[in-house]
């Protein structure tokens, strides 16, 4: 069995196959400000007062429009936190960050779980080998309820990564690099498990950034085994034993694919689709008026110094901006604690609370019609970020990189 | 059950932010909702003057990728659409599509119906006319318990039956 078959397996009680349909136990319900306030009035108008499965595997995060922006999200985040105090569910306030990042910071993210929730990034938690699915608002509200959904058992893709990365190379071009040549239908409803050295010497914060964007591709999940660094992780923030969880050796895979990152140089997607992917040599020139620095796909800690190498002591190009937001709270103490906070300031960047920000329109710093934004995050569709404009996707040091030129740069050339 | 309707054409991977613009996301009321179908495609402005209850829309692969915002098929259900067609759908999309009984088909020859064409569908046996043809087609149908979802009226009514 591959991993996605042995977490179905588990869920629904017997051996299950590829393309089966079955009703699965969920470990743990997740909402976001954005969906959230959805979901309580679909399980209000369906459930009334009625309990939730299990309060404590029901969990609300709050990481798009916070501290809330106008009225109605603040409407919005105050019907969630009266949800939480009348349920006695876990709350995560908008002093916290992005919400997958905090429920695996939390310790409430075992390998072999299942995870749904409002948010089409909740199979980031693949990167602990946990199944997590993003839902709409009625699937949150019955799995609430009922504590299982349905589910059809994806087929499985291997995708096998050989090589060495070279300096400056790393997670988000590989990914970036895997997205253009699968496209971003290539693992359309599929599981999809990253095996190889390349993959196995993979840290936490780099797995995240890799198992994100199978979003990119359409994918439902994708895993990656988790090592013992990862499950010393899990069970220092859990305090407790968690199980492990690998394909058999006989696993039957759909398609694989092999990769070899000897020769990669870092990647940058142009606009308007993920998987419109070049080398950033190509594009060097181009001048950029905005750059960001963030994100469920590269907002952790070493994400951050790895642009902040590039920062110190020198300043990002007058006219551009740079905004820079760690992933959650726990990401900004420490880069405050560890001195690379005063490095964005005094290169001119706006280091701004943690949380979602530049994915959508809904956070501070979007653009105008015209302008260029390169961003470390994971989707640059048209008008996400603002109607007209054009957004670039690269690593947090091509994005350094460039703000320090003020035009697309390969960072090799800093 | 049989819907009959215009076809509205659109391409491949018609994202959420197409079907359903992020600026929207703060509305709950599903009839706010509606007034903002489609409204992120190069056709929005088209769309929302020319929709009739009924109408149909078909696309090609990966319709309604992009973010797990159910507002897209609620706008697109609210809105009066009968059925979307299209070559593949985007997991949630298509999970919300069944959870809150907005009928789907999976095609894989979209081509065969033009924009405006007039087609009657039988979302159970997935039988298309096309009446403007005069033709004959057959799309695949959701499984089984996807129907009884469906049938049942969407997922929380299904919900009460099950365990």
């Amino acid at each position: 069995m591959t991993i996605i078959e042995k977490i179905f397996s588990r869920a629904a009680g017997k051996d299950v196959k590829p393309g089966e349909y079955v009703w699965a136990k969920l470990n743990l319900v997740a909402m976001r400000d954005f969906g959230g306030p959805n979901v309580i009035q679909e399980y209000e108008e369906h459930y009334g007062t009625r309990p939730v499965f299990d309060a404590q595997r029901v969990a609300v995060t709050f990481d798009l429009h916070i501290p809330a922006r106008n009225e109605k999200v603040a409407e919005n985040q105050k019907t969630l936190r009266g949800f939480v105090h009348r349920q006695g569910a876990r709350l995560f306030d908008v002093n916290t960050g992005v919400g997958q990042h905090i429920l695996l910071e939390s310790g409430l993210v075992h390998p072999g779980d299942i995870v749904v929730g409002t948010d089409s990034h909740m199979n980031l938690l693949g990167a602990v080998g946990a199944a997590g699915f993003g839902m709409g608002t009625t699937d949150v509200a019955g799995a609430m309820y009922k504590g299982k959904l349905w589910f059809e058992v994806p087929r499985t893709i291997r995708i096998n990564v050989t090589g060495t990365f070279r300096d400056f190379v790393g997670a988000k071009d590989l990914i970036l690099h895997i997205v253009n040549r699968l496209t971003t239908s290539g693992t359309l409803n599929r599981a999809v498990e990253f095996t190889g050295e390349v993959v196995d010497r993979l840290k936490i914060w780099e797995r995240i950034t890799v198992a994100s964007m199978v979003t990119e591709m359409s994918g439902d999940v994708g895993f990656i085994v988790p090592d013992e660094g990862i499950i010393d992780f899990i069970e220092s923030r859990a305090g407790q034993p968690v199980q492990r969880i690998a394909p058999d050796p006989d696993a039957g895979y759909e398609k694989e694919y092999e990769f070899d990152v000897d020769d990669l140089n870092p990647q940058i997607a142009c606009p308007h689709s993920p998987d419109n992917v070049r080398d950033v040599a190509e594009l060097a020139g181009t001048p950029v008026d905005q750059v960001f620095i963030g994100s469920c796909t590269n907002g952790r800690l070493e994400d951050l110094e790895s642009a902040a190498d590039l920062l110190k002591g020198r300043r990002i190009k007058d006219g551009v901006r740079m905004i820079i937001v760690p992933a959650t709270m726990e990401v900004a103490r420490a880069a405050v604690r560890s001195g690379i906070h005063e490095i964005f300031l005094a290169s001119g960047g706006v280091v701004t609370n943690p949380g979602c920000a530049l994915c959508t329109t809904g956070h501070p710093g979007i653009l105008a019609p015209g302008e260029t934004m390169i961003s470390t995050s994971n989707r640059n569709f048209v008008g996400k970020l603002g109607k007209g404009a054009n957004v670039y996707l690269a690593s947090p040091a091509v994005a350094a990189a460039t703000a320090i030129a003020g035009e697309i740069t390969d960072p090799r050339s800093i | 059950m049989i819907v009959k309707g215009r076809v509205w054409r659109f391409g491949d991977d018609i994202d959420t932010d197409q079907i359903y613009p992020g600026k929207y996301l703060p509305l709950t009321d599903k009839s706010e909702m509606a007034r903002h179908a489609m409204e992120g495609t190069d056709r929005g402005g088209e769309f929302m003057r020319g929709i009739k209850a009924g109408d149909i829309i078909v696309a090609g692969k990966n319709f309604g990728c992009g973010s797990s915002r159910e507002h897209a098929p609620v706008a697109i259900k609210g809105v009066g659409i009968s059925v979307v067609i299209a070559r593949s759908f985007a997991r949630i999309f298509h999970r919300n599509c069944v959870n809150m009984g907005l009928p789907i088909l999976l095609f894989d020859d979209p081509d065969r119906l033009a924009d405006g064409d007039l087609i009657e569908v039988d979302v159970a046996t997935g039988v298309i006319v096309n009446t403007t043809r005069g033709e004959k087609l057959t799309a695949q149908t959701l499984s089984a318990l996807e129907l009884d979802i469906m049938k049942a009226g969407g997922l929380f009514a299904y919900l009460k039956d099950v365990d």
